[in-house]
Parts: structure tokens; C-alpha cells; sequence
């Protein structure tokens, strides 16, 4: 058991937030969206090798690109091209961006899909791999912070790669990517509501300085630590339960971040050019994501009370 | 990064169920929810028991090698406290020596109190208590009243301690006295509990049996030499105190313990495939597992010797989260499990009712990590 990062994982950590550095704010033109995906950044990620980390590094180093890259205001896709392609496709790449679509999704709004050049399909126990072209897609308006759009026509799929078996462990690590985008745009989002509070003055006195205000701050920082290490866990020893438990908890606590986060920053934050939705409703799009925190929490219960009850020691790291 | 135990830390991990295995009677379980780790009855029992695992070498594991521990490693000394607590604590009171008051007396204590206290509580046969709180004196410490006096080589205690587990079996008292006129200076001095003048008084509550005591000391003398550190200094010796006793008590396996028995009856009574209930219980495992990681991460801050910070408050908040969840997932699916259809998940209720008060209250913790922690405004 050791939480330190190794010092590659941490010169890996470094070396993406310097890219992400030159990401972080975004200009007052992009500020009056509900959302603003960084093309720019997604191609220097790519071209860096960050989306090749699941593939090249492990998991786990795969997780913390993404749960960095979650951290700034503008979106990018990472999650699933770092995490999921490179467990479901190891010793395969497929353009990115990548969509992820969940059984019987492929008529609704899918979150990247605007922007995605591959989606992963969900199909019985297979994966499809589908090959998207921009006039596949219409945008849908959404106040989610990410893209979202939908398939003008139903896709073709027969002539569509499939990964046989592989709908467990798309499941898996989509909950993996999801726990992991959750982790990094959590704590920025707290982060910023504790610059607001510190410095917003209510009746004489900072917002942070009132006990009610603190202890639900405080809530939120904890479970976003929570998120944190279970995330990481899960990246680190690629046990489906452990995925299951990371999206979970990240999942049944997204109501706290987006009521709590908002109070916080009070009227300021129902204004877009107030940056915390561009956060907190990418918090909202993941909730519900690989069968939200409801079919996490029975995937937890079904394996959990189908064996021992003995506590699991973890295994070897993915 | 790591998140896997070693091979020797699981071989330890199933020396200590071995231990248990062998050491607890075939009717622990009848005779642990009976009468509650702190009953008169169990505490004699942890003398036995403890003396048994001192002999074994597993009572004290991360002590260095001068005070009878092995020089283990911290992480033994924490699947220990795992594996007892899951048991029903047969270590009775002595946990809390071998947590935090043995530590204490090694960083604070002179050459001599190490000398006298060390050895037995290393040995396994000696119980203590902890005369802290106070009638006014509970989550505000510092306005504890009880006072003692300096007469030449021996100060003179009066005043009451209350919620004193172990009080009625104990052998020595930590106490925390009032010694100056200043909110903070108090002092830590080191009582038997058999000393003239000192009385216990135990009363019902809603928790088990042997928790809930009063101990009274009228005129109650103690040598200058039975003093811990210097006086009107006792503050720090606390604050130390308490870091160790936020991370103590592993209440995610505990937790996830009694979840499994709370499930294995849901599933005897043929009631395991409501949706609803599912659901709930495996959110419930996602909360424990928070808190064990967030519990993990101080106990890898400490073996890294890293100063103490309010990740262990954050730890605690999370671990009493989970388990505040689960007293009401009982209540509200297995009722009758509070009215005598099942001990041991009782016996969990009862004793967790005062988690969020002992050692320190939730809003406390709140407190500490949103001012220390996250920097937020005292005022």
C-alpha cells in the first residue's frame, strides 16, 4: 500500500499539466456556452502521447492523464481513448475522439459524439467499433458541459469491427473513465467554489466563514477524495469491482456537488460566464453513465454476495 | 503508487485470524454481544486474551524492540486493529493502550513512567481508561474543571470525569487536569485507580454495558513524578493523542462486517432481490470502501513519517458517513434485527450510536479540515 506517486507517474503528471496549463481559462468569447470543447488541446494530447498512456504506461497512469486533463474549464476527450481503447484494442488504435454508447443508446444524445470520430458500442456481449464522419451527427442543444449530439440516420452496423465478449469490460472500464473525469473536474470545481467563498462578502462577512457553509464544503472535498483513491484503485488493479464501487460512489454523489456547489456560489453561479457549470454539468452528463450509480451499486451487490464475504485482498495492478 | 498488501503483510494478515481462531472460545460471538467489549466480564477476559496475543507476538507489533513490540511495520499494527475489531474487539479496553496511550508515554513519557508502564501494557495485562471529558467538558475540551494542586512532590486531584469507558475494571487512569488559570493549561498525569479517594459510578445509556461511567476524585494525591511532560503543557500531548485515536478504530471493516450479516439475513428471509434494497447496500460498500482509502492514506502518510494533518479528520467524517448509512439501512429493512432478532447487528447499532460524539465530535472534524484543511475563514 503505498499513495505516493512514483516519480515517472508524478514527471507524467507534471508533463501534462504543463500542456493543460496553457488550457486553463478560457477566453470570454467561450465563456458564454454551456460548453466549450478545446479542439486544439485534444490534438496536442494526442500528439504527446497522452491518449497512448493506458497503452503504453498501464491504467492507472492512464487515469491520472485523465483525471488532470478533467481538472481545466474547457472539455477534452481522454477518458476513453486513454482508459477504455486501450484495454478493450491493446495492440490496436482507433481514431479518436471516442463516443461511448450504452445498450439501446445509439438513438439518443451521446455525450462527445459532435466531436468523436470512433464510438464503442454497446451490443449484447459484444463491442462494436464504429467508424463516425462528422455528417453522421446532428448537434443536440444540452446544458451539459460536454458535446452532445445524435445520429441523423441509424448507423450501419454490419460492417462495423466487433470485439466479441468485450461489453463486461467496456462496462468496466467506462466506469473507470467516468469515476475518473468525476475525480478531476470535482475538485476543480471545489476548488473554485472555495476561491469564491473566501473572497464573497455576506452581511459583513466572507461566504466560507459560516459553519454551514464549511461543513458541506468540507462534505464535498471529502467524497471527491473518495472518488480520488477509488478511481485509482480501480485503474491500479483492474478488478470490476472496484470499477463498479469507484462509479458508484462517484455517481450517487453528484446531486451533492451540484446542489451544494451552486448555493455556494449563489446567483453568480446561474450565469455562464461564471465558470462552475462548466464543471459541475459534466458532473451531471457522467451521473447516469454505464448504468449510474443504480447499476454500479447492484453490479457491487451481485458479485459482492455471490462469494466470500471474506475481505478481498487486491490482486496484481492492470 | 500501490494498492495491493505484500505477501508478508498477508501471511500476517492470516497469522492474526489464526490467533483468533485459537484463542477465542467456541461461544464468543454469544458471549461478546451478551455483554459488550467493555463489560466487567469481558475486560477480565481481555486480560487473558491480550496476554495470549502479547505471548505470540501480535499485541503489540510496531512497537520498537525496547518496549516489547517486534519493530513491525505500521501497516501490521493496523490489519491487527482490522482483524480485532472485526472479532468484537476481544482486546477489550487495551486497544486503546496499545493505539495511542503506549505511543503517547514513548514520545512524552520520562525514563521512568516508560520503565513502569511500557512492559505491561506491552504484556497485555493492564487496562486503562481515559479521563478526559467532562460533565462541560466533552467536544470543548479545554473547559474541563477537574483541578489538580501542587503540594511540594505531589499534586491534589478533585473534580469528576464522565463517559469513562473501562473505568469500573481499569487498572491506571490518563487523566487530563486543570493545573493554571489559563484556558489551556492543563496537565496529563498518570492515576492508579485503585488510589484513595477516587470512586466510579456507572450508569445506563443507549449504549452496551461498561461504557458509560462516572469516576469521581476527592482529594485524590499523585507524585509530581507521575506527571507526563511538563505542566500546563498537556494541550500538545492531546492533540498528539487524539491524532492517533481519529484513525484507531476501522470502522469500514466493521462496517462492511455487519453489512454481510445484515445481507445473509435479508437473504435468509428471501427478501435479497428487491432492487431497492440491493442498490442501497451496494452504495453502502462503495461508502465504506471510501472510507477505507481515505483511512489508508493517513496510515501511509504515518509509516512515511509524515507530520500529522486533517486527512485523519477527513477519514473519520467519511467512515462515520458510511456507518450513520448503514445504522438506518438496519432500522429500516431489518427491525426487528433492534428487537432482539439478531445480537450482532444490534450490538453494531448500539455500540456505534455515539460515533459521531467519541474521541471528538463530527462537527469538530468538520470544523478542523475546513479551517486547517481547506483554509476556509475562522470568522
Amino acid at each position: 500500500m503505498d499513495f505516493k506517486l512514483t516519480e515517472e507517474q508524478s514527471a507524467l503528471v507534471e508533463a501534462v499539466q504543463a500542456i493543460l496549463g496553457d488550457h486553463s481559462e478560457l477566453t470570454v468569447s467561450n465563456r458564454h456556452g454551456f460548453c466549450h470543447f478545446d479542439h486544439k488541446l485534444q490534438h496536442l494530447l494526442l500528439e504527446n502521447g497522452f491518449l497512448d498512456a493506458g497503452r503504453d504506461l498501464g491504467a492507472l497512469e492512464a487515469a491520472l492523464v485523465t483525471i488532470e486533463a478533467s481538472r481545466i474549464p474547457a472539455t477534452v476527450e481522454v477518458g476513453a481513448s486513454a482508459i477504455v481503447a486501450a484495454r478493450l484494442l491493446p495492440d490496436e488504435r482507433v481514431e479518436g475522439p471516442i463516443a461511448l454508447i450504452g445498450e439501446g443508446g445509439l438513438d439518443k444524445p451521446v455525450r462527445n459524439l459532435p466531436v468523436a470520430r470512433t464510438a464503442f458500442v454497446e451490443s449484447g456481449d459484444d463491442v462494436l467499433v464504429l467508424k463516425i464522419e462528422a455528417k453522421d451527427v446532428e448537434i443536440t442543444p444540452s446544458i451539459y458541459a460536454y458535446p452532445f449530439g445524435r445520429f441523423r440516420t441509424e448507423p450501419d452496423l454490419t460492417r462495423c469491427q466487433r470485439i466479441v465478449g468485450a461489453a463486461v469490460q467496456l462496462r468496466q472500464w467506462w466506469r473507470v473513465a467516468l469515476a475518473a473525469e468525476c475525480s478531476g473536474t470535482a475538485q476543480s470545481a471545489i476548488a473554485f467554489t472555495i476561491d469564491h467563498v473566501n473572497n464573497r462578502q455576506v452581511l459583513g462577512r466572507a461566504v466560507g466563514s459560516y459553519q454551514s457553509v464549511q461543513h458541506r464544503l468540507v462534505q464535498c472535498h471529502m467524497i471527491a477524495q473518495g472518488i480520488h483513491f477509488l478511481t485509482l484503485r480501480a485503474a491500479w488493479s483492474g478488478d470490476p469491482a472496484h470499477a463498479d464501487e469507484a462509479a458508484c460512489y462517484a455517481q450517487q454523489h453528484v446531486q451533492k456537488f451540484m446542489v451544494d456547489l451552486h448555493q455556494f456560489n449563489g446567483a453568480m453561479g446561474v450565469t455562464n460566464e461564471h465558470l462552475l457549470h462548466f464543471w459541475t454539468y459534466r458532473l451531471r452528463a457522467l451521473q447516469s453513465e454505464a448504468g449510474g450509480a443504480h447499476g454500479a451499486a447492484r453490479s457491487i451487490a451481485r458479485a459482492r454476495w455471490a462469494r466470500s464475504s471474506m475481505p478481498k485482498v487486491a490482486g496484481g495492478r492492470a | 503508487m500501490e494498492f495491493g498488501w505484500t505477501p508478508k503483510q498477508n501471511e500476517y494478515r492470516q497469522r492474526v485470524r489464526t490467533a483468533l481462531d485459537e484463542l477465542l472460545p467456541d461461544n464468543w460471538d454469544e458471549f461478546y454481544v451478551k455483554r459488550s467489549y467493555a463489560s466487567d466480564e469481558a475486560m477480565e477476559f481481555s486480560r487473558w486474551f491480550c496476554a495470549e496475543l502479547a505471548k505470540r507476538g501480535l499485541l503489540v507489533p510496531h512497537w520498537p524492540t525496547e518496549y516489547g513490540g517486534n519493530a513491525g511495520e505500521d501497516w501490521e499494527h493496523f490489519i491487527l486493529g482490522e482483524e480485532m475489531k472485526a472479532a468484537g474487539e476481544p482486546r477489550g479496553g487495551q486497544y486503546m493502550n496499545i493505539n495511542w496511550i503506549g505511543p503517547v508515554l514513548m514520545k512524552y513519557g520520562t525514563e521512568e513512567q516508560k520503565r513502569e508502564h511500557l512492559g505491561g501494557i506491552a504484556s497485555g495485562k493492564v487496562i486503562w481508561c481515559q479521563g478526559f471529558s467532562e460533565p462541560n467538558a466533552g467536544t470543548d475540551l479545554a473547559a474541563l474543571k477537574t483541578k489538580a494542586e501542587r503540594r511540594d512532590d505531589h499534586y491534589i486531584v478533585n473534580g469528576g470525569k464522565i463517559w469513562t469507558s473501562y473505568a469500573r475494571k481499569a487498572d491506571w487512569c490518563i487523566l487530563l487536569v486543570r493545573t493554571g488559570s489559563e484556558r489551556k493549561d492543563i496537565t496529563v498525569l498518570l492515576v492508579p485507580m485503585n488510589s484513595p479517594g477516587i470512586r466510579v459510578a456507572s450508569y445506563s445509556g443507549l449504549v452496551k454495558d461498561g461504557h458509560l461511567n462516572e469516576v469521581f476524585f476527592e482529594d485524590v494525591r499523585v507524585p509530581v513524578g507521575a506527571r507526563v511532560g511538563e505542566e500546563n503543557r498537556g494541550w500538545e500531548i492531546i492533540t498528539h493523542a487524539l491524532s492517533y485515536e481519529r484513525v484507531g478504530v476501522p470502522r469500514y471493516h466493521v462496517g462492511l462486517e455487519a453489512l454481510d450479516m445484515m445481507v445473509e439475513k435479508l437473504q435468509s428471509e428471501g427478501r435479497w432481490d428487491d432492487a431497492v434494497i440491493q442498490t442501497l447496500a451496494g452504495e453502502l460498500v462503495a461508502k465504506f470502501e471510501a472510507a477505507r482509502l481515505l483511512t489508508y492514506r493517513v496510515v501511509d502518510q504515518r509509516v512515511k513519517r509524515q507530520p500529522p494533518n486533517t486527512d485523519a479528520n477527513l477519514s473519520r467524517i467519511c467512515s462515520l458517513e458510511a456507518v450513520q448509512d448503514l445504522m438506518d439501512f438496519i432500522a429500516q429493512f431489518a427491525p426487528d434485527a433492534l428487537a432482539g432478532g439478531h445480537l450482532l447487528l444490534d450490538d453494531y447499532y448500539r455500540i456505534n450510536t455515539p460515533a459521531g460524539i467519541t474521541g471528538g465530535t463530527n462537527e469538530i472534524q468538520l470544523d478542523l479540515v475546513a479551517q486547517r484543511g481547506l483554509g476556509l475563514p475562522r470568522k
